[in-house]
């Protein structure tokens, strides 16, 4: 018996001998020792944890070649593929994970919103739950600091640029006609509902090379990968209703939304300035269709058409009976977007939209018909290296044919139009020197036929980790637009306008909070000017305008400091001058405000089941020229005031109701005069104020989702 | 007498030899887990689902530590890169077996992560997706305690936002318990049912 004992004893000694004892210390890059690392054989079940010296030490019976594999959150895996017996005493330097959360981000210049972004200035929600929006994304995205409050309009005016310097694009591919057509003075909205996206960035300047054709600013809409559920949405409104349907089978889902808006109720309860002979009806129907393959390729369609109708007389001082427009609109827009992986991290995203915008108006007696149909191509590669080195290139077709036909009271017919067509081809690099010190360097070229011009845009950012939760960021960039729509199918002989941007931006980030400081200087060349008071055929132009835009844009965000609070605030200063259209002199244009401020707050009552919140907007007054004085640009109206509240009360898990008030105050507020083109007896200049169509508005909606989990509820359609 | 004590003794430790690695393993992590210690249970998990590249198990339980780990952190920082590693483990499982109820409620633990962390920023698009994931679960496992209990969580936490009864959902636990207790189990190292846990959420629900 004995003796079976100490033949089991020395065998396990044997196979103790055969073992290979592996060990090390592991520490991060600045030698402080790691603790709780995890080290193993791959492909053993040999491994340890380190102490907290960062040491290491364990047995294997694995021999030969042998892969080590040494892994800790926040840093990149090292591995080491040795003989076993040289695993020993091991000096292991982890490198810093570069795709962590608190490192450095490339963000002069960006606002993203979404739960994939690091730093979200705006939550998915916020679109929808913020007062003065009314829903719609332009409306949120007008509370960030660099726009400025042009409430007549409701277009993006972003740091000195006109509304035509932002371009929109959705899932990378470019939006020709993002905005709904209104009437002079009533704002405009986006046409597409907010819930079909899941990420936005929002940036004041300074972007990437991917993106050209925009000298001021680019709004990036990402649309859902995979909507969470089958259900159906039925909205009520003041102003119409909507019924939306997702479906989801396989693989695949299709969400399809229509609504219908006629504002002629509203008006009958609450009329305005205006004389509607036919009051706002749209029809707006959307479809997506998302097909995802088995390598997280992703295939979406996504097509949306509208139809916009209505004929108004506004008050005009120059006009006894008032100045008739009247407009049918037609828009289709269609998108296609793919995205694949393929090979050794390569990634391939292309697609391509089309749009047709047909309108019909009239203005005064005479009638105007325009076509536009415009298209964008884009392939996209990218290809990571590393962690830390990554490079993208492209290249993207823009096609727009315009005609429009002029018909004068007197029958008299114009017809005119152009091709505006251009190529461009873009590369970019990330480079991450480290967790704390990244640099992304860019240059896009384009060449456009109709201008018979070859531009070359540079792009840099680089940014710096200075502690925990700060960091400082550089931005320089070149970029170059070709003159908008209303010059082009009037001339053809220009140059591209060009604009550079320096940034400079200090970001502070914690747990609930956002702080962030950016200065900027815009160098704006060879900007359009014209000879006469409206452009037209006579008019003779040139590229010689200039100008300049410097400002400080701030913004603070808090949330949960006060219990089921959440604020934010902007600041934006901006001091700009143009010598541009039919300027005499460089001006400050009328759409420029020196300082805009928005705090827009939101707060959650339990026991009410019910969400308030307000936005309140502040702006200096805006220059108008008041041709009673000499000069140009010459006065300023007074500032503008604006609070808007908003209710949205949970009756049960899938019905809300959901109050808002625009403008609660009723504040009068002024965005310029209009002047009568010839003087009163008293050699005067009469004038009237451009002021809202009404001063509040109220909206009351009841939103009801269907679907099989009882729980889902339309809080994010708001 | 003292030989056949030795003589059992021995045969017991043979019978522990002749257990394959990856029981030893498994044993082992679920040892360190008892003891608390959480890391040192996972990274073993992990390393036993390098070797066993075909089982679910060992990615699942690495993942379920990972979530758990999570909860209460203060830090995005670190919050996100645990639940990144969970996420990915939990990958690993579920293209070991699809459609696994398990691994399904386990995903919307995870989701319950984030949620839990910061309910505007995730909560809108990932707890539609967790009854989604419950449903689908549901509908594999009708009588599976474990989906019964988690669903039943889940909807309770709604109720109690929308400041609803919680008691429609206590006898769903009940069932769960009741299923929980004549489970039987027969794959080695399959999730249990944890009674207490399941009594704990009972009592909660009829107060």
């Amino acid at each position: 018996m004995r003796r079976i004992v100490c033949i089991l004893f020395s065998i396990c000694q044997l196979s103790l001998f055969a073992q290979t004892t592996i060990s090390g210390k592991v520490t991060d890059s600045k030698n402080n020792p790691i603790l709780g690392a995890n080290i193993y054989l791959d492909g053993t079940y040999d491994g340890t944890s380190t102490n907290e010296k960062g040491e290491f030490s364990f047995k294997s019976t694995a021999k030969g070649t042998q892969t080590l594999v040494v892994s800790f959150i926040s840093f990149e895996t090292f591995i080491k593929t040795a003989d076993v017996s040289l695993l020993k005493n091991l000096q292991i330097k982890l490198r810093d994970d570069v795709n962590s959360l608190d490192a450095v981000i490339l963000n002069a210049g960006t606002f993203e919103a979404g739960e994939k972004a690091k730093v979200t200035v705006l939550k998915p929600l916020d679109i929808v739950t913020t007062a003065s929006a009314l829903g719609d994304v332009f409306g949120a995205i007008q509370t960030l600091p660099g726009t400025s409050t042009v409430s007549e309009d409701g277009r993006l005016f972003v740091r000195g640029g006109e509304a035509e310097e932002t371009q929109i694009f959705i899932d990378g591919i470019r939006v020709f006609t993002p905005y709904a057509p209104t009437a002079n003075n009533i704002p405009t909205r986006g046409r597409y509902s907010p819930f079909l996206f899941k990420g936005i960035t929002f940036s004041t300047g300074g972007y990437s090379a991917e993106y050209g054709q925009a000298l001021s600013s680019v709004l990036l809409l990402n649309t859902i990968d995979e909507p969470d559920q089958e259900k159906t949405d039925i909205s009520l409104m003041t102003v119409g209703l909507g019924v939306g349907n997702t479906q989801i089978w396989d693989k695949n889902s299709l969400s399809v939304n229509a609504s219908y808006i006629n504002l002629a109720p509203y008006q009958e309860a609450f009329p305005d300035r205006n004389k509607w002979n036919k009051p706002v009806q749209s029809a707006n129907g959307e479809m997506i269709f998302r097909h995802q393959f088995k390598d997280d390729s992703m295939l979406k369609l996504y097509g949306a058409f509208s139809y916009t109708h209505f004929d108004v007389i506004q008050d005009d001082i120059n006009f006894t009976d008032g100045f008739h427009f009247g407009l049918q609109n037609r828009n289709l827009y269609f998108n296609a977007s793919y995205k694949n992986k393929f090979g050794d991290n390569w990634r391939i995203e292309t697609g391509f939209s089309f749009t047709n915008d047909q309108s019909n108006l009239k203005i005064m007696e005479d009638t105007v018909d325009a076509n536009e149909n415009s298209a964008h191509f884009k392939v996209k590669l990218y290809k990571q290296f590393s962690n830390r080195f990554k490079i993208s290139f492209g290249s993207e077709y823009f096609a727009t044919n315009f005609d429009e036909n002029y018909t004068e009271i007197s029958h008299q017919k114009y017809k005119y139009g152009f091709d505006n067509n251009l190529f461009a081809s873009f590369a970019e690099t990330d480079i991450f020197f480290s967790k704390n010190l990244a640099a992304k360097i860019g240059i896009r070229a384009e060449n456009s036929s109709l201008l018979n011009e070859f531009t070359v845009s540079p792009r840099a950012s680089i940014s710096y980790k200075s502690g925990e939760n700060s960091q400082f960021s550089l931005a320089y960039g070149q970029f170059y637009q070709n003159p908008k729509n209303d010059y082009l199918k009037f001339s053809q002989d220009f140059k591209a306008e060009n604009t550079s941007h320096f940034i400079a931006n200090f970001q502070h980030t914690k747990n609930n909070h956002i702080f962030r400081i950016e200065a900027y200087f815009k160098d704006y060349q060879n900007l359009v000017k014209y000879d006469s008071e409206f452009a037209n055929f006579n008019s003779n132009f040139t590229n010689n305008g200039n100008g300049f835009a410097k400002g400080i844009d701030v913004f603070w965000r808090e949330n949960g400091k006060i219990k089921n609070t959440d604020y934010w605030v902007s600041y934006s200063f901006l001091d700009t001058e143009r010598d541009y259209k039919n300027y005499p002199i460089a001006a400050t244009p009328n759409f420029v405000s020196k300082h805009n401020i928005s705090l827009v707050a939101k707060h959650f009552i339990t026991d009410l089941k019910s969400q308030i919140g307000f936005t309140y907007n502040f702006a200096t007054g805006r220059n108008y020229t008041n041709p009673n004085e000499l000069g140009f640009l010459n006065n300023q109206t007074k500032n503008y005031n604006s609070l808007s509240l908003n209710w949205a009360y949970l009756i049960d898990q899938q019905k809300i109701l959901y109050f808002s008030v625009n403008n609660a105050l009723g504040t009068k507020n002024v965005f310029g005069y209009n002047y009568k083109n010839t003087p009163n007896a008293a050699g005067n200049f009469d004038r009237q104020a451009i002021i809202p169509n009404a001063d509040t508005f109220f909206f009351v909606g009841f939103f009801w989702t269907i679907s099989n989990d009882k729980k889902s509820n339309q809080l994010d359609n708001l | 007498m003292k030989n056949l004590f030795l003589f059992i003794g021995l045969f017991i430790a043979l019978n522990v030899t002749a257990q394959t690695q990856y029981q030893t393993g498994m044993q082992k992590a679920f040892s360190l887990w008892e003891e608390g210690k959480m890391t040192e249970a996972s990274q073993l998990f992990e390393r036993i689902s390098t070797v066993e590249k075909d089982n679910w198990l060992p990615s699942y339980y690495a993942a379920t530590l990972e979530i758990l780990g999570s909860f209460g952190l203060k830090d995005e920082a670190i919050l996100k890169a645990k639940l990144t590693k969970a996420q990915d483990f939990l990958d690993t499982a579920k293209s070991n077996s699809e459609n696994n109820p398990e691994i399904i409620i386990t995903q919307a633990l995870l989701n319950l992560g984030y949620i839990a962390f910061d309910g505007q920023k995730y909560g809108m698009i990932l707890s539609g997706k967790n009854s989604q994931l419950y449903a689908q679960a549901l509908a594999i496992a009708p009588n599976n305690p474990r989906v019964i209990l988690g669903n039943a969580e889940w909807n309770m936490g709604a109720a109690k936002f929308f400041g609803k009864s919680t008691k429609p959902y206590c006898e769903d636990i009940k069932r769960a318990i009741e299923l929980g207790k004549e489970e039987k189990i027969d794959i080695e190292f399959y999730p249990k049912f944890l009674l207490e846990r399941a009594e704990e959420v009972l009592k909660q629900c009829e107060n």
